[in-house]
């Protein structure tokens, strides 16, 4: 793997040296490049480009491609004399010669940037152009196109669906044919992991075997859709997107321990099929649709702009899901002790933004907190108008070490009714308690006595309002845009807004008296935007297919990769939004498909035209995701406790630390309940998880890794786990009255959802009676015979069937 | 027809150097292919020719006070309880005072004359092994951002670690065991993030032994030992397992993936010996546990650690990390700095002398790299009311270097008068980092890994090779 990434790490720095200038220029010396890459082009875009680059050209100068430079200012005058940089207008401007117009005129530049910049001209000025940039306008980039309804291809064989029609066509102008349907064994297996992270009963299997209808695999994917654990294994894809986690992680990992709740809100809202759009709209500005949606605040007053716990919200119970969602913009990890308050602050704002435009529009708007963006047409001033919107929304207390997050309080009237009467009950305990203290009398004695240990019992027992991490308006206010990302070097205020390339330049102004969060959501779930929708449904193709049609699904920018089918992607956004952005839909319109149901079965011919299966000339093989091999461990076991929400951390208080100095792990990860429900812990992943490659939860990843490493095969070995699960599968095939061959065709049924061929049932037999053997000063038979067949169970479990999906 | 893009089993093997014998077979596919077209072999190769082929980090959690160490301030001395006449950084963690000398006393010593103070009498004899750099600054005012800079080059952002980034550019010299081991780490200040791979492959985290919470003698890989069944019957267990595969794999027909984590089976099988073997001290010598200090209750702790991590590194681990961490933070002596500091460089002092000789004695010193340090120093002033403690100070704080082509006998870089900010021959954090790569043979600017839209390296966008330091 390394050795891919370096070798295209190599070839590409390659692509960029063999770039001329110009086409028809001899290749830059490498050396050149580095020079320029490193020394000069971040200085012309820190120190120029504001008047000489893309947006201006005072004096009619740009200094931002070769051919501009050649060219020169207004006045004329070349600004090189070809390897004389002191006779050069460019140095002698920087140098504040006399009789040349001083720059950059808010301040001469260092001694060492004018030596760079002579040292360049002494080169002769190479200006390399930028490998992927060359020849073509970034903002003409097909992902800032608006997406368009295709034409269906025409193609020779009759297409079952719409979106085969787009597949076959392009296998058909590669010469390819599609690999033959799955069978119908494959196939529910394949959608049963897909829609729910579990296996199909056995039961499943053979209801879908004996229905022969047309209708059967729409049955089974109607009914996985509706199967509750369909939102718990697609609200799990989001919650990668959306780097969940129940602890800050980063410096100090303490406990978010309200987060659930937002987990919990995702699955509800994919098991509701809640629409795309309104899912985006509360996770961006739930806590704002109070005022469209006619929720009631307790004080009006007190509402948007307010600093400080009290601007709570009392909504009907169940309109607390918008509040709950802005979750999403809360739960990234912060450095809650930085020292520098400011750059904690900004820091935090960072990571909402890029979290914001990597998950919803696969931007990676991060990197233009520092300089105009390297690649993708996004400006450092379009990065800090949207930095306004959030720096305005609050969802911080404060920002003094150890900084405090914000929670938005989600109490009820009945709840708020609660605790006053528990406070005005504490009030007059303790009001009573104080006349009484000091007084000598004995009946003034024995009250106090009674009244300190009713307050005590009424201290332990005070209701707790809920609350959920989140966010609320803020002080409303505009940024400066600070060079290379430094709050202590600020440039001029940028007005709140939109990136350019995607908004336009004329946007109406956002409001003064509010952060502009809502006004962002609503651009967001447009359905012109040419990104939200293409987004999903590429992030959704790629948990139903294991690559997406834009393989880089964080990132649509012009270093992502382009569709290997653009049309497909755009029939799919355009149909996804013409549906009222349902998810549900858009799983049948793939699963429906021709395409998803075909057999992974190899193909020479095609393997060597295109052995990446770009042209989807067959299913791809995946191996489950870690919480998969998790559930279904214990699904087959019959361990699996399927009860569903609620908190994840048992063992600590909310903002509590997860691990102090003492580095104890306190937390338990002892329960059997589904993997979505376990624990999230930042620094410290549970270790089954780590190792099958769930993500990092501190950024965003919709496109997990797959690795294949021994101490995963330590872990099906030895692991607790893997032993339990093994034992229990045993205990479900000893359980009916069979013989052993009958037990195999139990154990295969269980776990791989088929019956075991005449040579398998031999050689699982033959080791069950192994094992009987090295079991043999087991004197007690019955236990005996469990262990022998818990070994060959965990042999099964840690075969490539069980974890390996064709 | 040639059927090239189906690797064979003993394709497989021998791209199995990637640390851990990471078998990440979905992209083995086209890393073959591009290795066949480019003429270049499997395994990650360094850029240069390396001076060190391994490092052993002894991480000194908490900030060992620098001035109190290993770099005397005489003029501090001086000017005991007076006001700091220099500038004071903008961010400060704390408080402090005037200024504060240090309670110990320095001798020069070895043939280099490099001072060291009465807290590492045993360091002190190796001092022309060692190359200090008294010029290290730029990591954070706070444990966690410290810790984690230290580490990964990033206060902000996760990003991997340096052992990972030395994982990821030379994979592992021995099959059977981790590229990167990390013993007894903290979890606390960035835990698992300070030895991770972030978004580098999964086989280039580090794999912990224990961790600070752990008894060193108790400290293990997981699930490395099986409870319920004999060697023999895991053997008679993975020959079912085999078959199985095999069946699955005629009818899936040729997968480099099914293959891949077939062979991975056995590796790991392979490794239930070697690990355990690595981690037992049984066949040391007395000679060699009394070098390390196992003899006495205080040094045999981190002795313990060390002797570990001698042992990956002869067997073949790219980066061990050993870190001096108790149940607080350890070196953190805001109050309490004579007995804090007395305490903790007695249970590191001769372990990490015993360390250095024995590396030296078994010609391993040559080729590695050994690196001691903190997140950060200590302030010249006093913090607390009993002119007892010292605040962190990240602006100029010593860290050494020892073996693995540094210069022997040889101080570099200075703080100013005080010991506060670095002022002769700065050192970034990120410099560090350059340096520690290049002697591995790594270009720091080369070794990059394309996420989120751009490649990533270990230093950012910064970082020079220090080559004044290379012997």
């Amino acid at each position: 793997m390394s050795l891919r990434i370096r070798l295209l790490a190599v070839l590409s720095l390659f692509c960029v040296i063999a770039r001329p200038s110009t086409a028809a220029d001899p290749p830059l010396p490498p050396e050149d490049v580095r020079f320029f890459e490193t020394r000069v082009r971040p200085l012309l875009i820190e120190k120029c480009f504001k008047c000489h680059g893309p947006a201006k050209q005072k004096g009619e100068l740009r200094l931002d491609s070769a051919e501009a430079i050649k060219k020169g200012g207004g006045s004329g005058n070349p600004l090189f004399v070809a390897g004389k940089p002191d006779d050069s207008l460019l140095l002698r401007a920087v140098r504040h010669a006399d009789g040349v117009e001083k720059m950059p005129p808010d301040g001469q530049l260092k001694d060492a940037e004018i030596a760079d910049l002579a040292a360049w001209v002494k080169r002769g000025a190479p200006f390399p152009v930028a490998a992927k940039v060359v020849g073509s306008d970034p903002a003409k980039h097909w992902a800032f196109q608006p997406v368009l309804r295709p034409e269906i291809p025409k193609t020779k064989d009759q297409p079952s669906t719409p979106l085969d029609a787009f597949v076959l066509a392009k296998l058909e102008a590669a010469g390819l044919k599609p690999a033959p349907p799955a069978d119908k064994r494959t196939l529910i297996r394949r959608a049963t992991f897909d829609l729910t992270g579990l296996p199909p009963t056995p039961e499943e299997v053979e209801a879908f075997l004996k229905d022969t209808s047309t209708e059967a695999f729409t049955k089974v994917v109607d009914r996985l859709l509706a199967s509750p654990a369909y939102g718990e294994r697609w609200g799990r894809h989001w919650l990668d997107v959306a780097r969940y986690a129940d602890s800050n992680g980063l410096d100090e990992n303490t406990a978010h321990g309200n987060a659930w709740r937002y987990r919990d809100y995702v699955i509800k809202g994919f098991n509701a099929d809640k629409p795309y759009d309104r899912f985006l709209l509360e996770q961006v500005a739930g806590d704002l649709l109070w005022k469209v949606e006619g929720g009631r605040m307790k004080d009006e007053k007190k509402v948007g702009p307010t600093r400080g716990s009290d601007s709570s919200f009392i909504l009907h119970p169940s309109s607390f899901d918008p509040v709950v969602a802005t979750g999403f913009l809360a739960l990234g990890p912060k450095v809650l002790a930085e020292p520098d308050e400011k750059k904690m602050e900004l820091d935090i704002v960072d990571e909402q933004l890029d979290t914001f435009g990597r998950t919803v529009m696969g931007l990676t708007l991060g990197c233009a907190r520092c300089h105009d963006h390297k690649f993708d047409p996004v400006s450092a001033a379009d990065y800090y108008g949207l930095a306004g919107v959030f720096i305005s929304t609050k969802t911080m207390e404060h920002f003094k070490k150890v900084a405090r997050w914000h929670e938005n309080p989600l109490a009820t009237a009945d709840d708020l009714k609660r605790k006053a009467e528990h406070d005005a009950a504490v009030a007059k305990l303790k009001g009573r308690i104080k006349e009484l203290t000091g007084k000598n009398d004995d009946p003034a004695k024995a009250e106090l006595k009674t009244l300190q240990a009713e307050l005590a019992t009424r201290e332990k027992t005070a209701p707790e309002l809920p609350s959920a991490m989140g966010a609320t308006e803020g002080k409303t206010s505009d940024v400066p845009l600070l060079r290379r990302g430094n709050h202590l070097t600020p440039g001029a205020v940028v007005a709140r807004r939109f990136p350019v390339v995607l908004a336009g330049e004329k946007q109406p102004s956002l409001p003064k008296d509010q952060s502009g969060r809502l006004e962002l959501a609503k651009w967001l779930i447009d359905p012109k935007h040419p990104l939200t929708a293409r987004v999903m449904v590429n992030r959704v193709w790629r948990w139903h297919f294991g690559k997406g049609l834009v393989r880089s699904v964080d990132n649509f920018g012009l270093i992502g990769e382009k569709p290997t089918h653009p049309e497909l992607l755009d029939y799919l956004a355009s149909e996804f939004v013409r549906d009222g952005w349902s998810l549900k839909k858009l799983h049948k319109r793939l699963m429906l498909s021709a395409t998803y149901q075909l057999s992974s079965a190899h193909d020479l011919k095609a393997a060597t035209a295109d052995p990446d299966n770009r042209l989807l000339w067959r299913a791809n093989g995946r191996r489950l995701e870690a919480e998969a091999v998790r559930d279904s461990l214990l699904a087959v076991g019959g361990l699996l406790d399927r009860t569903a929400g609620g908190p994840a951390l048992t063992h600590v208080k909310n903002r509590d630390y997860i691990f102090d100095h003492t580095s104890k792990d306190k937390t338990t990860y002892a329960s059997d309940r589904r993997s979505v429900y376990l624990p999230v812990i930042r620094n410290n992943l549970y270790d089954v998880f780590q190792l099958f490659d769930a993500p990092d939860p501190a950024v965003p990843n919709g496109d997990r890794a797959t690795t294949t490493v021994p101490t995963q095969a330590l872990f099906f070995l030895n692991s607790e786990l893997a032993a339990r699960a093994a034992d229990a599968l045993a205990g479900r095939v000893l359980a009916g009255n069979l013989d052993d061959s009958g037990r195999v065709r139990v154990l295969f049924a269980l776990a791989y959802g088929r019956p075991p061929t005449a040579k398998e049932v031999e050689r699982v037999t033959a080791g069950v009676a192994t094992f009987e053997q090295e079991f043999a000063t087991e004197t007690n038979a019955a236990k005996r015979q469990r262990k022998a067949w818990a070994a060959v169970c965990q042999a099964v479990l840690a075969a490539n069937e069980f974890v390996h999906l064709n | 027809m040639n059927p090239t893009f189906w690797p064979s089993r003993r394709d497989v093997l021998r791209h199995t150097a990637l640390g851990f014998g990471a078998l990440a077979l979905n992209d083995l596919l086209a890393a073959q292919a591009l290795a066949r077209t480019s003429g270049l072999s499997g395994a990650p190769k360094p850029h240069s020719a390396p001076k060190a082929k391994r490092v052993i980090f002894l991480f000194m959690k908490g900030g060992p006070s620098h001035i109190d160490t290993f770099e005397p301030k005489p003029v501090l001395d001086r000017d005991d309880g007076k006001p700091y006449p220099g500038t004071r950084p903008r961010v400060v963690f704390a408080k402090t005072g005037n200024l504060l000398k240090s309670p110990w006393k320095f001798n020069k010593h070895g043939e280099c004359g490099s001072p060291v103070s009465e807290l590492f009498p045993h360091v002190a004899g190796c001092v022309d092994d060692i190359c200090f750099v008294h010029s290290l600054h730029g990591t954070n005012p706070a444990h966690g951002g410290a810790v984690l800079k230290l580490h990964t080059g990033s206060d902000n952002f996760v990003r991997p670690s340096m052992g990972a980034w030395t994982a990821y550019g030379l994979g592992t010299e021995n099959q059977n065991l981790p590229a990167f081991v990390t013993v007894c780490p903290t979890l606390a200040h960035g835990g698992v993030n300070n030895w991770g791979s972030a978004f580098l492959p999964a086989s280039c985290q580090g794999v912990p032994i224990g961790n600070a919470s752990t008894p060193v003698e108790q400290a293990k890989v997981k699930y490395i030992e099986n409870s319920n069944l004999t060697r023999d019957a895991q053997k008679k267990q993975l020959d079912l397992l085999g078959d199985l595969n095999r069946a699955h794999l005629d009818r899936s027909g040729p997968d480099a993936a099914l293959e891949g984590r077939i062979e991975s089976f056995e590796l790991a099988f392979r490794m239930q010996q070697a690990m355990p073997e690595a981690e037992s001290i049984a066949k040391e010598t007395d000679a060699t546990r009394k070098l390390y200090g196992l003899d006495d209750p205080v040094t045999a702790p981190f002795g313990r650690q060390c002797l570990l991590a001698r042992r990956f590194a002869e067997r073949g681990v790219r980066f061990v990390q050993v870190t001096h961490s108790d149940d607080k933070v350890q070196w953190d002596q805001h109050g309490d700095l004579r007995k804090g500091h007395a305490k903790n460089a007695r249970e590191v002092d001769k372990p990490i002398a015993g360390l250095l000789k024995d590396l030296k004695a078994r010609g391993l010193l040559k080729d590695t790299l050994v690196l001691w340090g903190g997140e950060f120093g200590r302030t010249p002033t006093v913090e607390g009311g009993g002119n007892d403690g010292r605040d962190h100070n990240p602006e100029g704080f010593t860290v050494w270097m020892a073996g693995g082509g540094v210069k022997p006998g040889f101080r570099y870089g200075a703080t100013d008068d005080y010991g506060w900010h670095a002022v002769e021959n700065k050192v970034h954090v990120h410099d560090l980092h350059a340096t520690i790569l290049a002697l591995l043979g790594l270009d720091h600017e080369k070794l990059t890994f394309r996420h989120a839209g751009r490649d990533f390296r270990l230093t950012d966008v910064s970082g020079t090779v220090m080559k004044d330091l290379f012997a």
